[in-house]
């Protein structure tokens, strides 16, 4: 297994090709994504947007090693991911992505420092770098003075900062984001939505964002617009449209 | 895992917990009682051989266990006596009685034990003292365990009938109650008197005998034997015959494996709750532990956090449960319930137990099935 070379701001870290996934019920084969291809740069929020249903989620779980296509080849710093075995695919993910989800998954019984700390042993660290490691990431979503806190005992918003923060301290080049605003009001979204765009600049990682808010079109580098399992539009914030 | 997830999660969702430390709490719980008292009501089979001295036994040939004895030809002791490592030989006298206090009352089986009242006798040193023992040689004077008092339904000095032969009650002891019924004890003579043939029948049903210092035990049971197998006899050593009658109580009569389908019964049920309770809380952080999987935790490191909660429920239900069995052995004991707290069995039942917490801590683990991180994208 070759390592991933560093990643410089507007590199291509994470492209799909021809990406094709149905899901069976019962007998009824339904297509959700059909040929699709994407490049995904690093420095940027690139977001994927689309009405429910049109497969922007299961785009999101082919590209980062969560679900196996049906067809098509994802590439992710310089990596086939899907010829990767099993363990080979944990250990990427352990090393090169992280993950907001739309519920927070925090557990109700670890403070917010011991959430973010929990990804970090498996990558090796001790203890107490660990604790440095994630108390910088809260400080990053300007969460330091609530490192003591549980889920119980924060807002929304402070919950999916704290997700962040658990993400973001891997230090990933691969930041996937899934409605990472859709359970947060409009001051918590916008709070969120900024931050993955601070973190994509500070941290040079691609951050691949998938959401139906309209509110967080405003702050991507990158738009693209999916339907019926196509892409049917790539905006760049600055008007430029690339090839779809 | 750096962070103790299992362990402050328990702390954290106790009540969520509590069935499964509760469940296994009762299995340890259960399980050692009832080993207490399969211990101490079977044990106390053999009490005549165990609170007795003497090397061998002497009864009649396959003999299972004390109350079935027959009676000995009379020439026995004499065969047993010509053996030169045999140092005492002293009968023991084991016999049905029917007792009755009252003549308007009914009357109810029991044992009476008819033993050598001189002060250096074999019999029951471990039960009788001896200034009890001197004055069962006054005739007709028994002996009775203080816990039997109320269903003999006597009191000290009371003078019921055996066979319709009067006797006194003369003192009271602890440590008699067996499985098979009241036992009392009576002189040789006594007992004689008491049997029906009466002191005319010189025939008991056993014969305690002690060697000579430096004996070889062995050697002379095998020489006793072979004298047996031609004058109707068998010899056992203490231990043996002990273990013989412990044996039969245990596993001839089907009590031994009520015994153990109760103990399946209660480890089962511990094992079912403790896992479904597992499985439960596994599916209730199943989100949680995919977002870790998603991060690039492995399976493996979730399975642990599973096991180790089973570990920690075994380990404080084993607590509970050890902590309630000896309130429950403790009152036992003081109302003279026979048990027997043996080390070997007792390790054995807690093993038990935290076996069946691991179990179930295995079996849960396929709930951290439902947590996969491909479904936290929808």
């Amino acid at each position: 297994m070759n390592e991933p070379q560093a990643v410089q701001p507007g590199q291509v870290v994470l492209s799909g090709r021809g990406l094709a996934k149905s899901f069976r019920s019962g007998r009824i084969d339904t297509p959700i994504l059909r040929g699709l291809s994407l490049e995904v740069l690093a420095g940027e929020l690139t977001l994927v947007s689309g009405p429910s249903g049109c497969g922007k989620s299961t785009l999101l779980a082919l590209l980062s090693g969560l679900s196996r296509p049906d067809g098509g080849q994802v590439e992710a710093l310089g990596q086939s991911l899907w010829s990767l075995d099993e363990q080979s695919l944990e250990r990427f993910r352990l090393q090169h992505t992280g993950f907001v989800f739309q519920g927070f998954n925090l557990f109700a019984a670890l403070d917010a420092v011991e959430q973010v700390m929990l990804p970090l042993g498996a990558l090796g660290l001790s203890r107490t770098a660990a604790r440095e490691r994630a108390m910088t990431a809260l400080d990053e979503v300007g969460l330091a003075p609530r490192a003591k806190l549980r889920p119980a005992e924060m807002s929304g918003g402070e919950k999916q900062r704290v997700a962040i923060a658990r993400a973001l301290a891997k230090n990933p080049q691969l930041l996937f984001a899934d409605e990472p605003t859709s359970a947060l009001d409009a001051a918590n979204g916008q709070m969120v939505i900024d931050l993955l765009h601070r973190l994509a600049r500070t941290h040079r990682a691609a951050v691949l964002c998938v959401s139906h808010d309209p509110r967080v079109v405003g702050h991507a580098d990158r738009v693209l617009h999916m339907e019926d399992g196509r892409l049917l539009d790539d905006t760049r914030s600055g008007a430029t449209k690339g090839p779809p | 895992m750096i962070v103790a997830l299992a362990r402050k999660t328990l702390l954290n969702e106790w009540r969520r917990f509590l069935p499964a430390v509760v469940a296994v709490a009762f299995s340890a719980l259960l399980l050692l009682v009832q080993t207490a008292l399969v211990l101490g009501i079977f044990g106390s089979a053999a009490i005549y051989i165990e609170a007795s001295k003497g090397d061998l036994w002497v009864g009649y040939p396959g003999t299972r266990t004390v109350e079935l004895g027959r009676l000995l030809p009379a020439d026995t002791e004499i065969w047993v006596r010509l053996d030169e490592a045999v140092d005492r030989v002293e009968p023991y006298r084991w016999i049905y009685g029917d007792w009755r206090v009252r003549s308007d009352q009914g009357a109810f089986s029991m044992y009476v034990s008819g033993i050598d009242t001189s002060a250096d006798g074999l019999m029951f040193t471990r039960v009788l003292p001896a200034s009890l023992r001197a004055r069962l040689e006054q005739p007709d004077s028994i002996v009775v365990d203080v816990a039997d008092m109320d269903k003999l339904g006597v009191v000290l000095g009371d003078r019921p009938r055996i066979n319709g032969h009067a006797v006194e009650v003369v003192g009271t002891l602890t440590g008699l109650r067996t499985l098979g019924g009241v036992n009392i004890l009576t002189s040789l003579e006594t007992a004689g008197r008491i049997q029906p043939g009466g002191l005319a029948d010189e025939r008991v049903a056993y014969y305690v005998v002690r060697l000579r210092d430096g004996a070889n035990a062995v050697d002379a049971q095998r020489r006793l034997n072979a004298q047996g197998r031609e004058h109707g006899f068998q010899v056992w050593s203490r231990d043996e015959f002990a273990k013989v009658v412990t044996r039969y109580w245990l596993f001839d009569t089907g009590a031994g494996l009520a015994v153990l389908f109760l103990s399946v019964v209660v480890s089962l049920t511990g094992a079912v709750i403790t896992s479904q309770t597992l499985m439960g809380a596994v599916a209730g952080s199943a989100p949680e532990y995919a977002a870790l999987q998603a991060l690039g935790i492995g399976m493996g490191a979730l399975r642990r956090v599973v096991i180790e909660q089973a570990a920690w429920i075994g380990a404080s239900g084993l607590l509970l449960g050890v902590a309630g069995a000896a309130a429950a052995l403790w009152m036992a004991s003081r109302n003279d319930v026979p048990i027997a707290v043996e080390a070997l069995p007792s390790l054995a039942c807690a093993l038990l137990v935290l076996g069946i917490s691991m179990t179930s801590g295995w079996a849960a683990v396929r709930a951290l099935r439902q947590a996969d991180p491909a479904s936290l994208l929808r």
